[in-house]
């Protein structure tokens, strides 16, 4: 069942009704608060990113927090030693992790895929952690890399309201971009190479350079939020860009729903917000965090933006599988 | 130097074989990697925790006991977990492998949280000295229980008659289930096999390494990496990377630089992936299209 | 009009910044103190010593408080990771309002709240994290209340050097910043001696082994061999000494390990006989002077097994007593921080060696003593062969 025109419109307006009423947020919410919500921003866009190669392109690879450790440092290593201004280095990281895109695509191109594609890129990650660590002259090996503190048109890039209307800015674009991109031919050609890689190819299509395109752009979104995240943290650090930011990652993926875009927003707002409410029960999160990730899997395998389909076929996308 | 390092290596390298072989019976009858089993095999090392030091049980039939529960907890897992998503998308399978693997890493860590435990050492042997070459009591048990354990399995697998219906169903499910093997059955029972073998992997090694809830991540990256060496699904194949990953990683070390031991998985994964995907034993891997 | 006028400045009140008020966090019986530590995660292990201090507020509490005011710990996890720290500070100082902060155990979690709580003025005493860069360069509000990793660090190589006839010094480390919070000052005070180390290894966390490590070691004939190494991996390490018969190089550890845990763990006096651990207490573990200390952990705290990070932080919770006492019942922030500031000399009845805070200096303990096996049982030891 799709959604009508009328529906579409509003779906429209409605997409960009809510950054205008977010605006509002950091007149209403403590610094705290205000962390939490840069976050999910932060997190979505990651989601975004991650969703973009396992949901919409349907391949099993865990590079993605490669390319956010990638944009991470891209983005402190430029605020630092290249002495840029922070806001410059976000396409900078970006770029980085487009590349890093297309490294992790390599393995997709040489036939390898499913589970094997999963491990090499998982392996991908942890080399990358090492390199981090060990590569201490550029990285800053385990101590770090500390961003300098900045303005921006006279207001100081250390107050969280001032991240956050960058970072809405900088999510509202680039999901918007990603929806231009699922729309359009590319788009499809994404989509149809996640249903069936050989039927497309025999319509012509090159499935090789839309796998590379797909994984380049997922790098690049997931690169710009590692430079986010370099501000939000103003520290860059190896042990964040390991295993349990990968499950993370992909439980909101699975949490929001495989393949949707809505979700991705959503899984991430769920799963930051969650360990927040659970932090008068410290070690008991990990314990909470598997059995929800259980349930979802159990309950609603489409994830929570499937639950805001049912309520209105608003919702309703062409993006994932049924 | 290098016969005191292959030793240490086989040592290490028959853990890994445990660990490895274990995912590869999974991933053969059912096509689910489980991500989550270095969790599993934390878990075994656990329970004969509880069982010696908490309740004072001794060595041998706490760890028979341990092998039990993971048995049934690979059983029941399959059975209550895996079989109701089956319809679902693959990756749902990787992600609740994961969840359960926190689910068992954060209970642990609530009932022993801050605490790392030492498990009492199982052989007071002294070590045998050939010459220069020293191998301890350790050594010894775990290299020797680990073959034993794995000459048992491939005589099952080759010689009985469960072996052949084991080998039916690795070779074409539909078919065994047209000569009437209860497929399903038989995949909840090697979720328990799998979990048991995890298990007895993790008793081997918590009187040499020491217990918290986080020792099973590294030895899942190991298991993958042994089983890409090796072939994946090859049976042999895990436990023979396995052993030669051990010992890579201890000439590595030693002869190139100590920091690379720890990533001599992942470039194994990485390097053998991109030249010879389909490992030493494996079936072909690649698609082309 | 008037109606849009009162909104807007209500608007521009709740919009502006909270700012570093004198009393946040304080009402007429109660003092609400932020403590913040890794409670969950794989470092939950040292938040003993945040247990440990939350003890002694509780007797001071039973005692009846400060100036009236009962201490109230409002604890947060950081799992030792820098987001959930800055989440953890943020809460604490912007939701909770907390009077003051004390805690924290890991270094990348306090080096990343730095800056926020630099910002926000409200006083912070670190309570076991060693870096050195969290005090230094100095910020109006923090204190370190326990020997930093260049103190400690120069306390393991100043101890190496006390042996006599030592030229011949190898380091073995984990590849992280705890680590290299101890090996670095080390090393420059070996250098300053003139000596330089014979061989530096990298042993990882979670590794099991040790061999490929020991056997460089051995070729590379050390005097003394400095470990900067988690209590498992210590284990591990001083096992695998043993095996390849050189548990009679004397190992220095650092002030993450302990001597009797280590003894349980390696299950045999010949294996630890050697080694030696940064101590910086007054006594050892089991030892009459540090006994009141542990029971009282285990009074509040009965399920606790004690370690030696269960007594880090009490030095410091010492001092922060201390200077609110100082300050009086008319309690604020600058009051406390000018009370620290005064604190000289203080002997806390724990550390090993005195604290002292100035106005330009706020790394309150400069040195450290050392345990090792004397006769079997764990001594606290100035140098080599001189006992505390």
């Amino acid at each position: 069942m799709m959604p009508t025109q009328s529906q579409l419109r509003l779906r429209t307006v409605l997409f960009w009704l809510l950054p205008v009423v977010l605006l509002a947020v950091p007149l209403l919410v403590n610094p705290y608060i205000q962390f939490i919500i840069n976050s999910i921003l932060i997190y979505a866009l990651i989601t975004l990113g991650f969703n973009f190669v396992i949901g919409n392109l349907g391949q099993l690879a865990f590079a993605n927090t490669a390319f956010f450790g990638i944009g991470a440092y891209a983005s402190a290593i430029g605020a630092t030693s290249l002495g840029l201004p922070w806001l410059a280095t976000i396409p900078l990281a970006g770029i980085a992790g487009a590349i890093g895109g297309f490294l992790a695509s390599g393995a997709a191109l040489r036939g390898i895929r499913f589970y094997y594609l999963a491990i090499i890129t998982l392996a991908f990650g942890e080399l990358m952690r090492w390199l981090y660590v060990h590569a201490k002259s550029v990285t800053g090996g385990t101590d770090g890399l500390s961003l300098p503190r900045e303005t921006f048109l006279g207001y100081s890039l250390t107050d969280d309201r001032v991240k956050f209307y960058i970072f809405l800015v900088i999510t509202v674009l680039l999901f918007k971009a990603t929806l231009n991109l699922l729309r359009s031919q590319v788009g499809r050609s994404i989509m149809a190479v996640r249903e069936n890689e050989v039927a497309t190819a025999s319509l012509g299509i090159p499935t090789s350079r839309i796998i590379v395109i797909g994984f380049m752009w997922s790098g690049f979104v997931v690169g710009c939020a590692g430079s986010l995240f370099a501000l939000h943290t103003s520290y860059v650090f190896p042990e964040s860009f390991g295993m349990l930011h990968l499950i993370v990652s992909f439980a909101m993926v699975l949490v929001g729903g495989l393949g949707s875009v809505l979700g991705a927003v959503l899984g991430a707002a769920a799963l930051t917000v969650l360990p927040e409410y659970l932090r008068s029960f410290p070690g008991m999160e990990e314990l909470f965090f598997g059995l929800i990730v259980i349930a979802v899997l159990l309950v609603l395998p489409q994830g929570l933006a499937s639950l805001l389909r049912r309520v209105s076929p608003i919702f309703i996308e062409r993006y994932y599988r049924e | 130097m290098f016969l005191q390092l292959s030793i240490s290596g086989l040592s290490q390298g028959a853990i890994y074989a445990l660990v490895a072989l274990s995912l590869t019976v999974v991933y053969r009858s059912t096509t689910i990697v489980n991500f989550g089993h270095g969790d599993f095999v934390m878990a075994g090392a656990f329970v004969s925790y509880v069982l010696t030091v908490m309740l004072g049980i001794a060595f041998l039939p706490a760890a028979l006991l341990s092998v039990i529960a993971l048995f049934l907890l690979g059983l029941c897992f399959s059975r209550g977990l895996i079989r109701p998503i089956r319809g679902g998308p693959h990756i749902g399978f990787a992600l609740m492998c994961i969840a359960v693997g926190f689910v068992m890493r954060g209970i642990a860590r609530i009932v022993w949280g801050r605490e790392v435990l030492p498990m009492p050492s199982v052989f007071d042997m002294p070590p045998i000295f050939i010459g220069n070459l020293i191998i301890t009591g350790d050594a010894v048990f775990i290299i020797g229980t680990t073959a034993v354990l794995l000459v048992i399995f491939f005589a099952v697998l080759a010689l009985t008659d469960i072996g052949k219906m084991v080998q039916a169903v690795y070779q074409s499910q539909r078919g065994a289930q047209l000569i009437g093997i209860n497929v399903d059955r038989f995949n909840d029972i090697t979720w328990g096999v799998g979990a048991a073998l995890g298990a007895v992997g993790g008793i081997l090694i918590a009187p040499v390494s020491l217990l918290h809830p986080d020792i099973g991540a590294s030895f899942l990256l190991k298991g993958f990496a042994a089983m890409t060496l090796g072939g994946f699904g090859s049976l042999h194949g895990a436990v023979i990377g396995a052993l030669m990953l051990g010992v890579a990683e201890q000439y590595a070390g030693a002869y190139i630089n100590s920091a690379l031991i720890d990533i001599t998985a992942y470039l194994v994964i990485v390097i053998v992936l991109l030249v010879r995907p389909h490992g030493l034993f494996g079936r072909k891997a690649v698609v082309k299209v | 009009m008037k109606q849009t006028l009162t909104l807007l400045t209500g608007l521009l009140l709740i919009a502006m910044p909270a700012t570093a008020e004198e009393t946040t966090g304080l009402t007429e019986d109660m003092i609400k103190i932020g403590v913040m530590a890794p409670f969950s995660g794989n470092a939950a292990s040292y938040s003993k010593a945040e247990i440990g201090l939350m003890a002694y507020y509780d007797k001071i509490n039973d005692e009846g408080g400060v100036n009236g005011r009962k201490l109230v710990a409002v604890q947060e996890d950081t799992a030792c990771d820098p987001a959930k720290g800055l989440a953890a500070a943020k809460k604490l100082i912007f939701q909770d309002e907390v009077f003051m902060l004390h805690g924290n155990s890991c270094s990348g979690v306090a080096l990343a709240i730095r800056p926020v709580i630099e910002e926000a003025g409200l006083p912070w005493v670190i309570a076991h994290a060693a870096s050195d860069s969290i005090s230094d360069p100095l910020a109006a509000n923090i204190f370190h209340g326990l020997p930093t990793g260049s103190a400690n660090g120069r306390a393991m190589a100043q101890f190496v050097l006390s042996r006599p006839d030592t030229k011949r010094v190898a380091i073995i480390e984990h590849s992280n910043d705890w680590a290299h919070s101890y090996s670095d000052p080390a090393r420059a005070y070996l250098k300053e001696q003139g000596i330089e180390p014979v061989a530096d290894q990298t042993m990882e966390r979670g590794q099991t082994d040790a061999t490929a490590q020991i056997l460089t070691l051995r070729e590379a004939k050390p005097d003394f061999i400095i470990a900067a190494l988690y209590e498992a991996e210590t284990a591990i390490f001083l096992r695998d000494l043993k095996k390849y018969g050189m548990s009679d190089i004397p190992v220095m550890g650092t002030a993450g390990t302990d001597l009797e845990n280590t003894l349980i763990r390696v299950g045999d006096l010949e294996t630890v006989k050697n080694y030696f651990v940064i101590h910086s207490y007054i006594d050892s573990l089991n030892g009459d002077k540090l006994k009141p200390w542990g029971d009282m952990i285990t009074k509040y705290y009965p399920d606790e097994q004690l370690s030696t990070f269960s007594f880090a932080s009490l030095g410091s919770a010492v001092a922060v007593v201390e200077a609110l006492k100082n300050a009086g019942r008319d309690l604020t922030r600058s009051g406390f921080i000018a009370e620290m500031e005064k604190i000289d000399n203080l002997d806390t009845g724990i550390l090993s060696d005195p604290m002292t805070f100035t106005h330009d200096d706020h790394q309150g303990v400069k040195g450290s003593a050392v345990a090792g096996f004397v006769d079997g049982e764990p001594t606290v030891l100035r140098a080599w062969g001189e006992r505390y």
